[in-house]
């Protein structure tokens, strides 16, 4: 990244006419800070930033799902899901991951940026399993690690906010910077919650994260083919109605296919019913 | 040019330290999950690293030795002259602030905008944790794969 910059600076300083003569300390830290800044433009956002950005797009969904509050359903969706999630790349967030119920009978499933998880207990009554569980939130987790829905932020907000904040890492920013910081964060955040909730994500980033959740459920213990399973329940329910996430993951046959044709790691099935066992307790 | 370069460059020199970039973490004695913690650390530590073992860093903080992921630190390197080391040196907002600038200052005027919006909920959520203990009983009554 270094590299890239000096390079840039060094391109930039040639065809500007720069003389060696032109060099204080003063510019030198003028284009030093310069130089940190197109870095920062063009880096992803922060970890702790896109806590944030997850935070508000939650409360955005929350404000039309309410939370289902059953604290032993809620317990069980979060160890299943910390049990997928230490098998992956990213096992640890800013603000970590966090699994919850919502109150609506649509099969719906939203993957907040930085680590928050909500599923509806409509998704929840469609699946038979553990392992179909599993693959709902592994699907999700791969989402939040692959940054899809951060990438659904339009890339003019990053420059319009490197102009906002400057060269300098303010520690508090003024009333004025503050505003259009906060109006550049509210279009972020519509911008996600339009990809999750109305639009869906691309079909390119629906593979990548069922693929990603084959790979997560075989490293967890977790049958691979649960997925296989989700992708059927959803099906099915494409046929009697439409809306929920039929409406934003289009393609169900589609998905299919792509996981029957992709290399799964067999894992051993043993405990399968043991399993099974106590999805059917938590369930019933 | 020659001391813009090297000026540079020094902000890339490779130091003993890096820091915790999740709200709160923990130097295991292990390289593995659910190993004893040793250490809990929190955003903005510093820890001095020792070594690499696959995915986790062998690092010392406060004169303990252990081992931290990599996922809960940044990978870019820090000068040991930097403040805090190991201290909880830089606060949240210190760290949050140095990037595109969405923060909790930023989420506060967000709240205020008027939108419908629950944050009430999605406080309830983030404080939602499961015990380490618990999880590793999941794991093994399930016949999954200890991490």
């Amino acid at each position: 990244m270094l590299v890239k910059l000096v390079l840039m600076l060094t391109l930039c300083l040639l065809t500007t006419g720069f003389s060696f003569n032109d060099l204080t300390p003063d510019r030198i830290n003028a284009i030093t800070s310069t130089v940190m800044s197109i870095g920062k433009a063009a880096r992803p956002l922060g970890d702790d930033e896109e806590y944030y950005v997850g935070r508000a797009v939650a409360a955005r969904i929350t404000s039309t799902y309410p939370l289902y509050r059953n604290s032993r359903l809620t317990e069980y969706l979060n160890l299943i899901g910390q049990s997928i999630v230490l098998h992956t790349d990213k096992p640890t967030t800013f603000g970590g991951y966090h699994f919850a119920l919502l109150d609506s009978p649509e099969i719906n499933a939203f993957a907040c940026p930085g680590g928050i998880i909500l599923i509806t207990r409509g998704m929840l009554s469609s699946v038979q399993s553990e392992d179909e569980l599993a693959a709902v939130l592994a699907h999700e987790i791969g989402h939040i690690i692959h940054r899809d829905g951060i990438a659904a932020i339009q890339s003019s907000r990053w420059t319009d906010a490197l102009l906002v904040i400057g060269s300098n890492a303010a520690r508090e920013f003024g009333p004025k910077e503050t505003a259009k910081l906060v109006s550049l964060f509210e279009g972020s955040i519509d911008d996600v919650f339009k990809t999750l909730v109305v639009n869906g994500y691309g079909r390119d980033q629906e593979k990548a994260a069922d693929a990603a959740a084959l790979g997560y459920l075989a490293a967890a213990g977790y049958d691979p083919q649960g997925l296989t399973g989700y992708l059927n329940r959803l099906k099915q329910a494409g046929q009697g109605s439409k809306g929920g996430i039929l409406t934003t993951h289009p393609g169900t046959e589609e998905r299919l296919e792509n996981v029957r044709e992709a290399a799964v790691a067999s894992v051993d099935t043993a405990a399968l019913p043991r399993r099974n066992k106590r999805f059917a307790n938590m369930t019933r | 040019m020659c001391i813009l370069l090297c000026s540079l460059c020094c902000l890339n020199a490779a130091a003993e330290t890096i820091r915790v970039t999740t709200r709160e973490n923990a130097v295991r004695g292990d390289c593995r999950f659910f190993a004893p913690v040793k250490l809990k650390v929190a955003l903005g530590d510093l820890l001095t690293v020792k070594g690499r073992k696959g995915d986790w860093y062998l690092v010392s903080a406060r004169g303990v030795n252990g081992c931290i992921h990599k996922s809960a630190v940044e990978s870019r390197r820090f000068a040991s002259s930097g403040r805090g080391a190991a201290t909880g040196g830089s606060s949240a907002d210190e760290v949050s602030l140095a990037g595109k600038g969405f923060n909790p200052q930023v989420e506060a005027g967000y709240r205020k905008s008027g939108k419908n919006l629950n944050y009430a909920a999605v406080d309830e959520i983030v404080r939602i944790t499961v015990d380490e203990k618990s999880l590793e009983t999941f794991v093994l009554q399930g016949g999954l794969v200890q991490p």
